[in-house]
């Protein structure tokens, strides 16, 4: 296990500086004036060249590069073009707010659409199935910020149980947060359990047609132990790993969430160095992405060695 | 997002390997005759689910909404004549705008502004990721070690985020927006296309092209493409739903045509603000809009990757 682990986190590391590299590439190489771009087209070429020198873009190419390397793996992104603040002090608090609402979208879709997938697999295509895979398939179907747009109308401003603006006030309880906080991640929820409910569905379809599904059946087992002990952690695997997939994902949707409801997170954040081209904070955010996206992926390849002692047995071999 | 991880699952331990598994010979060498048989016999089982129907009727109506633009909207899409926020009425059927524009007519001529950017975005990524997926699938060793690692990085980046950065750093223009999503779309594509063509590699038949002599761009183009063109179509249709989906949302953020064009993503961005003021309409139908064309190609997806993937 130990040996699977090394070897793991050895090629997480490289794919982590292979993204970082990607990332230098968009905005350093392509043939793009990042002074231009931020003074806009009517600048005088003097500032034009003095702001790029300052932020670095006259070095050679390959200082350029190391130097960003080197921010990529000491985490440290530089300063933020626009306010002149380092760019963690930027990022990492806006990280832990989008971070909240993430966790609060998983926590009401995860169970929801495991119990969805599971139905639908038991009664395969049967009526409850065709609704819950045509159900799955639209919602997967709708952008984050057009069902935060819908729900928004419904619940903040219709029904006035939630709130239009989701920045809770500074020091409020965790009860209140969720007052805030419960309309914004019902939306990413909508968009999570159509992937998770279709993969869970598949998984235990498959497991169910399985040998050794069928050995423990005949072998007297209740259905319900054959489900627990057999069926559902051989099944459960891709949904592990769509769910660790989705965690990176869910980075590209919660922008149109945070902006619908004004929500300072990770993505307004985003948004607003878009807006100021503030490159380094946008490069920053981009590249910590990428690399909670490894994280999520790493722990989700370990949990699945954890769950099924095959997969074990096989990475030691 | 992550569709392309259902695909694959988890390897050998879910599958219920039948023990007739040697029996069965390898994939018969099909000839041309057959092989357009077998092709027009999965056309005819896709026309026939209804989720293709469906799918279909919806996006033929954006289609031709795209192609005809103002002949066919009852309105002026940029007359701000009108008054201002009217409600849903008989003239106006999905009521006015903040600048009294028309918002069905608005929202009919913004399917081209979509339409002109997704499906060729999704053909493109499609075709750089055949190409990518043919060389690590066949030429396979050190080739495939590198372009594995390199597309495994592209996974790690959502489209959004790093399309936004490129166009922040590059300039915002529809080629800008259609370039990065192909290029974005390429590593998907190559990792499914990788995937067949690993399975085709070591069949008989195309041994016997190896045998013949054959050179290395004729058995990947000629002799294995057209077996893995299952996945490859499954793959073009639902990379345009996806294509839809990251479009608007970018067109949302502001990374769109600019103003006044009646882009469903930017309508949708310029109404949302008043909804709290009771005034739905403006965003409600574009949005309905963008969520009708992603449901309708990924109806149509559907039905074909559950005939072709059951043949």
């Amino acid at each position: 296990m130990s040996r699977y682990l090394l070897r793991r986190l050895g090629s997480a590391v490289i794919t982590l500086w292979l993204l970082a590299t990607i990332v230098f590439v968009v905005v350093s190489v392509l043939p793009s004036n990042v002074g231009r771009q931020i003074l806009g087209p009517f600048a005088p070429q003097e500032q034009v060249d003095a702001l790029n020198h300052r932020l670095g873009f006259d070095r050679p190419i390959i200082i350029q590069y190391l130097q960003s390397m080197r921010r990529v793996f000491t985490l440290n992104f530089g300063e933020s073009y626009t306010s002149g603040a380092p760019v963690n002090d930027v990022i990492f608090p806006a990280l832990w707010r989008s971070g909240k609402l993430a966790l609060l979208a998983f926590i009401m879709t995860i169970p929801v659409s495991i119990l969805a997938g599971i139905i639908a697999a038991r009664r395969q295509d049967k009526l409850s199935d065709r609704a819950i895979v045509n159900l799955g398939l639209a919602t997967s179907s709708i952008p984050e910020f057009v069902s935060a747009a819908v729900l928004l109308s419904i619940f903040c401003v219709h029904w006035k149980l939630g709130k239009a603006f989701a920045n809770p006030p500074d020091g409020a309880t965790i009860v209140q947060q969720l007052q805030y906080l419960w309309v914004p991640a019902l939306a990413m929820a909508i968009t999570y359990f159509g992937y998770l409910a279709r993969m869970t569905r598949a998984g235990v379809i498959s497991a169910q047609h399985s040998d050794y599904a069928r050995t423990a059946t005949m072998k007297g087992m209740s259905s319900s132990q054959v489900m627990r002990r057999h069926i559902m952690r051989n099944a459960l695997a891709p949904t592990i790993t769509v769910i660790s997939v989705q965690i990176g994902y869910l980075f590209g949707g919660i922008i149109g969430v945070e902006r619908v409801f004004n929500y300072s997170g990770l993505g307004s954040t985003m948004l607003i160095a878009v807006g100021k081209r503030d490159i380094p904070v946008l490069q920053g955010a981009v590249l910590l992405v990428g690399i909670i996206y490894m994280f999520s992926t790493l722990a989700a390849d370990l949990l699945i060695a954890a769950l099924n002692p095959r997969v074990r047995l096989e990475v030691s071999k | 997002m992550s569709e392309s991880d259902q695909i694959e699952g988890n390897p050998e331990s879910m599958v219920s390997t039948p023990a007739v598994d040697v029996i069965i010979p390898a994939t018969p060498p099909a000839g041309p005759s057959e092989r357009r048989a077998a092709r027009k016999e999965n056309w005819r089982l896709i026309r026939r689910r209804p989720s293709f129907i469906v799918g279909n009727i919806i996006a033929i109506v954006w289609v031709t909404c795209a192609i005809l633009g103002t002949r066919i909207t009852p309105h002026d899409p940029l007359d701000f004549r009108a008054k201002p926020h009217l409600s849903p009425s008989s003239d106006f059927w999905f009521g006015t705008d903040k600048t009294g524009r028309d918002v069905l007519s608005r929202v009919m001529a913004g399917a081209r502004d979509v339409l002109k950017i997704a499906p060729p975005a999704a053909l493109l990524g499609v075709l750089f990721g055949v190409i990518l997926g043919m060389l690590m699938g066949y030429i396979g060793k050190r080739v495939d070690i590198i372009l594995s690692r390199i597309v495994e990085a592209f996974l790690a980046l959502p489209v959004v985020l790093i399309a936004l950065l490129a166009i922040t750093t590059l300039g915002n223009s529809s080629w800008v927006v259609l370039g990065v999503v192909a290029v974005l779309f390429t590593p998907v594509v190559a990792r499914t296309v990788r995937s067949a063509v690993l399975a085709e590699r070591d069949l008989d038949y195309v041994t016997s092209a190896r045998l013949r002599g054959e050179s290395k761009m004729f058995i990947m183009f000629k002799e294995v493409l057209p077996n893995v063109s299952g996945p490859i179509v499954v793959e073009l249709t639902v990379r345009i739903g996806y294509a839809v989906f990251a479009i608007s949302t970018l067109s949302f953020l502001g990374a769109g045509p600019p103003p006044p064009s009646p882009d469903w993503g930017a309508q949708v961005s310029e109404g949302f603000n008043s909804i709290s003021a009771g005034i739905w309409w403006t965003t409600f139908f574009p949005a309905a809009a963008i969520a009708s064309l992603v449901i309708a190609v990924n109806l149509i997806a559907d039905a074909v990757q559950s005939v072709l993937e059951a043949s």
